[in-house]
């Protein structure tokens, strides 16, 4: 099997990897680069936590990551063993739209890894007690997560923003819903979803337009073509009103605050507007954020907004980690800010500044292949308009400060906010709830809710 | 064919020639080979070391600039001024007011960041190749004009008292880290942290911020590294027009105390909310340019180094009393610590994970390892060094890192040749001699109070009164 034909996907010189199709139906992409003696390699699912099914979320996940259990002629340690002594290194990455296996070694021995990679993809055999330890290591992965104040903050406002909704799901699952997983779970997952069609593999550094297509080949050789799974995710929605969840955790001297709403979509044809303003508004170092809380004020190390991409509407996040006695202060400015960037926009001055950093500073999104493969990937897996990389700098010199404000008044809707504060609630709810107007709703969970 | 080196004596000649005074001079020092590609060593009248790297794969240059100076050149009392003064070098400067430092840099898409530790400091820019001019301009104008005022010095010392609580005070493992340090050496300025101590960070007045800034911020204590598509020759001029003014300093003569010799264990409990108990395991290493170091650190891969290591295999995967293992080898100027740790598991406790560790150690202090698992270590060696060379950022960080701490800006190269020759019976020497159970340190993390039994369903509260 090899590929079919090879082409090259318009845009920017350079900005796009080489795309080719697999005789199986895979489509593999390819960054070529000589500067290092390494390759990555990247096999990615067209789907990801969003899949799971009810009860049974971080399925996807528990099962790519039971590719390195055993397969045929190999168990779980000799294939650890293998990979290190390979020079290699190799990992699962889940969100909601893809679930990829990443990989890199030393280039001298691409033969002999991309064989047993092969072997591991084409046979694998879920041995059953592996998959029980498997589940024992990743609840207890779960539990000590806890310990991140920011990894609490940020579970608690994905679980909450979008309640009801996959994206509300934590791609690593939950200790019962991972207890729940049976072998019989990740068959099915792998037999479904693991197949040709439903495969984007990349290939980034030392490794030739010439060896690729076989490589990639050799790798699929054992998975069947199947089909591509359907996207069937609807837009994700969230309860109006203003809302106030303090994650309740003893002896903190500090806070961690999220601020959320519903944000963008990469298909909007607002998206690139909002995302140049969010990055006025808390995007950099000399972000408004920034300037009011840390640089003017000191309260906190650190203050920021992201948008997050995904193929449907995904979150917008403003976050800050002030100490306890500042949380309240804290918050209401944070409050202010966005209210009056909501409402006020932003100024042409503004603008420029930002387009100038955002044009320029394109350099470092593509300075290595690694960075190339991935916007690539991202393209392909999270569905992103095919000139979402290559025409980003076009589209950024073609915000004006109008079409920033507008972008963001229209899709932040200020009514409708989930305000998440981890934090010993003892010492801080009083201050944070009066300092929240419109609250419609207060709630207190202890830190190790699920 | 022309002499690569003696062409830039040259050159270097003809620039001072040709130069006003107030320029300063240049002179070149040589290449060093850094694998496939050439470090040029310059420097200037007035000291500062420029390492230059022409790396022209990408439209983009790393600028560092590392000074000789991080928390071991602080006294009890005075803790965390190193890594407060970095933070104060983002402020304001006789021509940049407060803000601009950044702005300038960002409007130009570049990436600017620093960092402190306890043998150096560092100041870096990622920025687009035709700025390059921009980050010599800006790092020369700190380095010489910065403004130091009690409103920007307190500030900053909020800004920096926030980052203790999020690093450390709120951070468990970076609270056992913390009293691990302080624990293991009782002598050596290793023995603070480099955020500071609290009081200390709070107490800091503009005077002592002014007289660290006279003390070490001085060309002589400096090394600039540039890698990435530059014109070497045109880039040796703009910093020579750009530095060569400053004047060099005295730097005073360290006042560091060796740390005696370990000969009793010390064992210590930590108390914290926390998920599960933690162990953490710390032996006197060697230093960075100790031969031992490489050695180390290859043990260290057999030990902790993934999931195959022995470590990892006996305690995460075959009885599954800890969440994790890790082992690291301090890459300090003077001897460190190697340190070791693991996370129970649930209800798992650190008493059943410390004899495990006790039996691995004491089976590579008996027993050599096998050539299997020799070479699965020096694999994984091979592999993180040259992911560490995979962009000009991480060039420049080892270049500046190894020249700071070593005076090496290839050791990164040196060190791979080095795992190379390691033997089996090298890593048995190691184990003896550092492994050795009567000096080392021990601090057990204990979750308190227990992990709230709460039931995980939100608890209403009525909402505040609607305000206006």
């Amino acid at each position: 099997m090899t590929a079919v034909r090879t082409r090259t996907r318009a845009g920017s010189p350079g900005a796009s990897p080489t795309r080719f199709d697999l005789a199986g139906g895979a489509l593999a992409l390819l960054e070529t680069s000589h500067d290092v003696p390494l390759v990555s390699i990247v096999i990615a699912l067209r789907c990801g936590s969003a899949v799971d099914p009810p009860g049974k979320t971080g399925l996807a996940r528990l099962a790519m990551r039971m590719l390195r259990r055993g397969c045929e002629g190999f168990s779980s340690e000799q294939i650890d063993f293998r990979i290190d002594v390979l020079g290699a290194e190799m990992a699962v990455d889940t969100s909601h739209s893809t679930v990829a296996v990443h990989a890199q070694l030393i280039a001298r021995n691409l033969d002999a890894f991309v064989g047993l990679v092969a072997t591991m993809l084409g046979t694998p055999t879920f041995p059953a007690e592996e998959l029980e330890r498997l589940k024992r290591e990743s609840v207890a992965e779960i539990v000590e997560a806890r310990d991140s104040d920011r990894a609490v903050a940020q579970k608690a406002m994905q679980r909450t923003l979008f309640e009801g909704h996959p994206y509300s799901l934590s791609s690593g699952g939950t200790v019962p819903s991972v207890q729940n997983i049976t072998r019989e779970d990740v068959v099915a997952f792998y037999e479904r979803y693991v197949v040709q069609r439903n495969i984007v593999i990349g290939f980034a550094g030392d490794v030739t337009a010439a060896k690729a297509p076989a490589i990639g080949a050799r790798l699929l050789a054992g998975l069947p073509e199947g089909e591509a799974a359907p996207d069937t995710v609807p837009e994700p929605t969230m309860r109006p009103g203003r809302r106030l969840l303090v994650v309740d955790k003893p002896e903190r001297t500090q806070t961690q605050i999220l601020v959320g709403t519903r944000g963008t979509a990469p298909h909007d044809e607002d998206h690139v507007p909002f995302v140049v303003s969010n990055s006025v508004f808390g995007g950099t170092f000399t972000s408004r954020l920034m300037k009011e809380i840390r640089s003017k004020r000191g309260w906190s190390y650190g203050a920021s907004a992201r948008a997050g991409v995904d193929r449907r509407r995904q979150s917008w996040v403003l976050w800050t980690f002030p100490a306890a006695e500042d949380a309240g202060p804290c918050l209401k400015l944070s409050i202010e800010l966005m209210d009056a960037w909501v409402d006020g926009g932003v100024t042409p001055r503004e603008i420029a500044f930002i387009q100038r950093f955002l044009v320029r500073s394109h350099a470092f999104d593509i300075d290595t292949a690694t960075k190339r493969l991935h916007q690539g990937l991202d393209v392909e897996c999270l569905s992103l308009p095919a000139d979402y990389f290559s025409a980003w700098t076009e589209k950024v010199r073609a915000v004006t400060p109008e079409s920033a404000s507008t972008a963001v008044k229209s899709r932040l809707h200020t009514d409708d906010l989930l305000v998440v504060v981890v934090g010993t609630a003892a010492q801080v709810l009083e201050p944070l709830r009066s300092v929240v107007p419109r609250l419609s709703e207060v709630s207190v969970v202890p830190f190790d809710a699920e | 064919m022309s002499d690569p080196a003696a062409t830039r004596h040259a050159w270097a000649e003809q620039a001072n020639a040709t130069a006003k005074q107030e320029h300063g001079t240049i002179h070149y020092e040589g290449a060093v080979a850094f694998g496939g590609e050439t470090v040029h060593r310059y420097r200037l009248g007035n000291g500062l070391v420029v390492l230059v790297l022409v790396d022209a794969s990408a439209p983009i240059v790393a600028y560092h600039t590392w000074f000789n100076v991080g928390s071991r050149h602080e006294h009890p009392g005075k803790t965390g001024l190193a890594h407060l003064f970095e933070h104060l070098m983002f402020g304001e400067t006789e021509k940049l007011k407060a803000g601009v430092f950044d702005r300038k840099l960002e409007e130009s898409g570049a990436e600017t960041n620093a960092a402190t530790w306890v043998d150096w400091t560092y100041y870096h820019e990622l920025i687009p190749a035709d700025r390059v001019r921009l980050a010599i301009t800006l790092e020369a104008e700190r380095m010489q004009h910065l403004v130091l005022r009690e409103p920007q010095v307190a500030s900053e010392k909020d800004v920096v008292a926030n980052e203790r609580r999020y690093r450390v005070d709120d951070d468990v493992e970076g609270l056992a880290n913390e009293l691990l340090y302080k624990t293991a050496f009782v002598r050596h300025p290793y023995q603070w942290p480099t955020i500071g101590w609290m009081d200390d960070i709070k107490g800091f007045s503009p005077e002592d911020c002014v007289a660290f800034y006279r003390t070490y911020y001085a060309p002589n204590n400096a090394t600039v590294v540039v890698v990435g598509d530059v014109k070497e020759r045109a880039l040796l001029v703009s910093i020579r027009d750009a530095y060569g003014a400053i004047p060099g300093q005295t730097i005073p003569a360290e006042d560091v105390s060796p740390e005696p010799p370990q000969i009793d264990e010390r064992r210590l409990e930590l108390r914290k909310p926390t998920a599960s108990e933690k162990l953490l395991i710390a032996f006197k290493g060697p230093a960075l340019g100790d031969a031992d170091h490489t050695t180390m650190t290859v043990l260290s891969e057999v030990l902790f180094g993934g999931r195959a290591s022995r470590l990892y295999r006996a305690l995460v995967v075959e009885k599954e009393l800890a969440i994790d293992v890790r082992g690291w080898v301090s890459t300090f100027r003077d001897p460190g610590l190697f340190e070791c740790g693991a996370t129970a598991r649930g209800a798992h406790t650190v008493d059943q994970i410390l004899p495990v560790f006790d039996e691995a150690f004491a089976r590579v202090r008996a027993d050599v390892v096998s050539e299997e698992e020799l070479a699965r270590a020096k694999a994984r060696l091979e592999l993180g060094s040259l992911q560490a060379l995979e962009t000009v950022s991480g060039k420049a960080e080892q270049i500046g890192f190894f020249e700071t701490v070593l005076g090496e800006p290839a050791h990164a190269f040196r060190r791979v040749e080095a795992y190379r020759r390691v033997t089996a019976s090298d890593l048995r020497r190691v184990a003896r001699r550092y492994l050795v159970d009567g000096s080392r340190t021990v601090l057990r993390v204990m979750p308190e109070p227990a992990p709230s039994a709460a039931p995980a369903v939100p608890s209403p509260v009525p909402p505040a009164p609607a305000t206006p």
